[in-house]
């Protein structure tokens, strides 16, 4: 019997895909197959933690272990070629050119990270002030230490004891056998598993299936309520985790006495101390590199979705000899939404954005003219524009009055008070940007700009259309009289980001304007932005246009999100050992949480001591809260008020030392809007970032060392 | 010729206070201490009279409030002392969720001993604490005397020279505890310092060379056991194969001599001996055993 080929094609058509990767069975498989895997291992894990041998041999266990490893790999590597080859097909062959232009931002990252490193002068780099706080903070504890062994035993024996205590420190960090961390290190990945690691692990598969019960479909931006999700939940579960971990540890091997059979042994308190970090940090970084593996997948299968154009959903709208040269319509609900659709005469059509993305057609738009009426449904491809990142270039923002003059701020319309200021419409008002680094290599084809604009009407006038704003450009070197040039007009969108583009050659009268030729002028562009709907206005703010480069791998950008909750559990992890080494069970965990909390605040605690708030210190807005005084109104002189703002004084300083030292908690926290908002994390913050976490973990390893090795562990 | 003191206490003093600095109890007072290489030294008292807390005190797990302690010459709170010494705690305070292996093995590498000698030890170690059936299994299935051989087993994994040993027979069934006490002895034999306090004091008596007996924090006795046990004005004899004639004679040679007879009879063996004969003698003869004493009577 012969099995005719074309009856089978369609539906493996539909099973696997023009290309496999965009087949009905793909995500699902693969999301399956990588939970299967991951939890079949975790399976195999406990039942080994639990019995000692289990009941799986060491060969056989090895055997998962590899096979496992290998499958996790392969399909990893598949994905990753799948990735490169689409967008290879797409943009012909067009990633080697982000590669290489990763590689130059890479280079330029290192220059200006150097630069904030060590600054324009060494006095003003990050590393010296760094070095400063820290030679302060020691010198500090070593005076305090000095003067306290002083009171005990004489400056002389002090002195003695002092000098021998900081030879101690040196041989103590020096002499670190990398083979004592490891198995220090070791015994804390094992204690972790033992104390439930894994039941975290499980709590955020568990909240991932159940996922769909509380995401709205019918969100605004799907994609960034899926990233902003699957980000949020791994940080809160991975912070707690840690945070328990680290504070927990050690107090309960103290008070089990098994650390007394550790520092019997020839293992210095730095070992100690260092093995923890450690052992903490790789469980920290492996589950999270699971949860992020699983949390692409799943923002990945949530987001795929198509539609189809039906027959009954188009409508014929003009017409020529007979036969139709324009179409418009919508698609099939899908997903909880349609795009609308146009067909142009020209034989060109396209998908209106919706929900944050629009869809390209399989196959040519004018086959939808062609067929009247169109007995096939036509399918439309898998989303595009949601999964994105933007990399963009901010420019420097100046502002005209409604009379031409140069002007601090546009007009404060009592809608937004600092960060928006407005231009108002039908006068010389205008936002002025002034980008750098604008080049025809960068920006062959033109300028893409987008716009994120508030709009303040003053009378409602047509409420179907949007306020009119237009765009125009001018060579900022140029002569002050020069004018700008306009480019378009268009119609500003609220609440959601507006993309235009500012083309290679436009009309600029009845001359044709090349760019690069005529405007741009030493890398250096201006952009103007004016209000063309009388009486109504624009709201705008430096970060409110940007030029919008060639978009960095979305992946890669999710990657680097999932290094800031990295980092954040690395802080969170020298926080707790640091706490727990002089510190009871409960009390270093409230103390870390407390810190995490303090760092959370920091920029306010920061505002506080700087009276940079309204009402005042501490003691003064307590005053006010029970005399129901206003915040803004200055305190009437007089005893009260001298002695409420003398008692802030001490408590201001105190508050600066706090947020001095805290680190800033929220500002980690950041990197997953940025992800989910659909923005690249420039990999200079990321080292930056890198490197300040590093700048905490040291003194807090330190200072954990010099409490651990100065506490009798043996004392109840 | 005196050999080289190991461990020198001079006018160590502890006391605990409460997180106010107030005095809680004075552990240990003025104690002066010098324990020799090669020797077997125990520290005697009844419960709370300040053993563990020298032992704490010369391990660097405490801080003296006044005195000091020298191990190997050097200050206790010196890390680079515990590559030379073992210690077995109270208590075999052991990761309980790791096995046998993994203990060893754990601890091997605190002592940053290369893997193949680790291995090597380990497996010697496990073998002689008798354990290599059950080395695979967590911890927390062992019985009392058995996570008590694999403390032992953690304290010997460096071939230490300094053994500090604390309540060492404590949970060990009467054969577990003479093993215990032959392989202290052995390991005197052998060249090494042991140092074990106990309340047990038929285990003192039998294994220790010299002891202290503290009380209430104070050094009250110090000496050789034999010195220290010796009655001065008792004489022992032990005869085989004394006819009748013969005692008469003697005794009556004592009473010649103005001595004062105490006692005349056969010795007993301890329960100890008997217990550990029985034993012996069912292993080499599986089986119901003719039980002798119930024979006579």
């Amino acid at each position: 019997m012969e099995i005719d080929l074309a009856d089978v094609t369609p539906l493996l058509t539909w099973m696997l895909g023009p290309n496999w990767a965009e087949g009905r069975l793909f995500h699902p498989l693969a999301f399956t197959l990588f939970i299967l895997l991951v939890c079949g291992g975790l399976v195999w894990a406990i039942a080994r933690s639990r019995k000692g041998t289990g009941s799986v041999g060491r060969g056989a266990a090895l055997t998962i272990g590899g096979v496992s490893a290998a499958v996790i790999v392969i399909v990893a590597l598949a994905v990753l070629v799948w990735k490169l080859l689409s967008l290879g097909k797409t943009q012909q062959i067009a990633w080697t050119v982000p590669l290489a232009e990763s590689a130059e931002k890479f280079a330029n990252n290192w220059l200006e990270i150097l630069q904030w490193l060590l600054g324009p002068d060494w006095r003003q780099g990050a590393l010296y002030q760094w070095c400063m706080v820290v030679f302060f903070a020691a010198a500090a504890v070593f005076a305090i230490s000095w003067l306290i062994a002083t009171i005990r035993r004489g400056p002389g024996a002090a002195l003695q004891t002092a000098g021998r205590a900081i030879g101690e420190c040196v041989l103590d960090v020096v002499r670190i056998s990398p083979r004592r961390v490891a198995a220090l290190a070791w015994l804390g990945i094992k204690e972790s598993i033992r104390r439930r690691v894994i039941v975290v692990f499980l709590l955020f598969v568990v909240i991932l299936l159940f996922a769909g019960w509380f995401l709205d479909p019918e969100s605004v931006d799907p994609a960034r309520l899926y990233l902003s999700f699957v980000l949020s939940i791994t940080k809160y579960l991975v912070i707690l985790l840690v945070l328990f971990l680290s504070a927990l540890s050690l107090p309960a091997d103290i008070k089990s006495h098994t650390l007394y059979t550790i520092v019997t042994k020839p293992v210095r308190s730095s070992e100690v101390v260092l093995g923890r970090i450690a052992g903490f940090a790789a469980v920290a970084s492996c589950l999270l590199l699971i949860m992020a593996a699983i949390s692409y997948f799943f923002v990945l299968a949530g987001l795929a979705h198509t539609h189809q154009i039906k027959a009954e959903d188009v409508e014929v709208v003009g017409f020529a000899d007979g036969k139709p040269t324009e179409l418009r319509g919508h698609t099939t609900l899908d997903h909880h939404h349609r795009h609308k659709l146009v067909v142009y005469p020209s034989g060109e059509g396209r998908v209106e954005m919706e929900q944050g993305h629009w869809h390209n057609l399989k196959g040519d738009w004018s086959d939808l003219l062609a067929e009247q009426p169109p007995e096939t449904a036509f399918q439309l491809g898998q989303p595009k524009g949601m999964l994105e990142a933007r990399v963009p270039i901010y420019g420097k923002i100046r502002f005209l009055d409604s009379k031409g003059k140069p002007t601090e701020k546009g007009i404060n319309v009592g809608d937004e008070w600092t960060y928006r200021s407005y231009i108002g419409g039908g006068a010389e008002a205008a936002a002025i940007w002034t980008f750098d680094g604008v080049d025809e290599e960068r920006f062959p084809a033109g300028l893409p700009v987008e716009l994120n604009l508030g709009v303040f009407r003053t009378h409602k006038g047509d409420i179907e259309q949007g306020v009119l704003g237009s765009l125009w450009v001018r060579n900022p070197l140029a002569p002050e009289d020069e004018k700008p040039k306009l480019v378009r007009v268009f119609e500003s969108k609220e609440f959601q980001t507006d993309s235009q583009f500012i083309p290679r050659e436009f009309l600029a009268g009845d001359k044709t304007v090349d760019l690069f030729k005529d405007i741009v002028s030493d890398g250096k562009i201006e952009i103007w932005l004016r209000c063309d709907s009388r009486a109504q206005f624009l709201g705008v703010a430096q970060a409110d246009m940007y030029l919008r480069a060639t978009d960095a791998w979305f992946w890669w950008n999710f990657v680097k999100g999932y290094i800031g909750i990295w980092l954040l559990a690395l802080l969170v992890i020298g926080m707790g050992v640091l706490f727990s080494t002089f510190l009871s069970a409960p009390i270093a965990a409230l103390a870390t949480a407390g810190a995490l909390l303090g760092g959370l605040f920091h920029d306010f605690m920061t505002r506080l001591a700087m009276h940079e708030t309204y009402g005042g210190g501490p003691t003064e807005s307590f005053l006010r809260i029970v005399t129901q005084d206003n915040v803004v109104s200055e305190l009437k002189p007089g005893l009260q008020t001298t002695v409420v703002q003398t008692l802030d004084q001490p408590l201001e300083i105190g508050l600066r030392i706090i947020a001095a030292l805290l680190p800033d908690v929220s500002r980690f926290g950041a990197f997953s809007n940025l992800v989910a908002s659909g923005f690249n994390i420039p990999g200079d913050t990321i080292m930056t970032y890198a490197c300040r976490t590093f700048a905490y973990l040291l003194p807090m390893f330190v200072a954990g060392y010099l409490c651990l090795k100065n506490r009798e562990v043996a004392q109840q | 010729m005196q050999s080289e003191a190991i461990i020198e206490t001079r006018n160590l003093t502890k006391i605990y206070r409460d997180f106010w600095g107030r005095q809680k109890v004075r552990a240990l007072k003025a104690l002066d201490l010098e324990i020799r290489r090669g020797e077997i030294f125990g520290l005697l008292g009844p419960n709370g009279s300040g053993k563990t807390t020298t032992i704490k005190l010369i391990l660097g797990l405490l801080f003296p409030t006044a005195g000091q302690a020298l191990v190997f010459g050097r200050d206790a709170r010196e890390v680079t002392k515990n590559e030379r010494i073992g210690y077995l705690p109270e208590e075999s305070y052991l990761y309980r969720f790791l096995n046998a292996e993994e203990t060893l093995d754990f601890y091997g590498r605190l002592f940053d001993m290369p893997r193949a000698v680790r291995r090597q030890r380990v497996a010697d170690l496990i073998e002689m604490v008798g354990l290599d059936w059950a080395k695979r299994r967590q911890l927390k299935e062992y019985s009392k005397g058995m996570t008590r051989r694999i403390g032992l087993a953690q304290a010997l994994i460096n071939d230490p020279e300094l053994i500090l040993l604390d309540e060492p027979t404590t949970g060990l069934d009467p054969i577990g505890t003479r093993e215990m006490k032959d392989l202290i002895i052995k390991l005197r034999d052998e060249g090494k310092t042991v140092l074990m306090c106990s309340h047990l004091l038929a285990d003192v008596q039998d294994v220790c060379d010299r002891i202290a007996i503290l009380y209430q924090g104070e050094l009250k006795e110090m000496g050789r056991v034999d010195d220290l046990l010796k009655v001065q004005d008792v004489t022992e004899f032990r005869v085989a194969g004394l006819s009748a004639v013969a005692q008469e004679e003697i005794k009556q040679a004592i009473e010649r001599s103005n001595g004062h007879l105490l006692n005349v009879g056969n010795p007993t063996a301890t329960l100890e001996d008997l217990f550990l004969k029985i034993i012996r003698e069912s292993k080499e003869h599986p089986g119901r055993r003719v039980r002798g004493v119930e024979e006579k009577t």
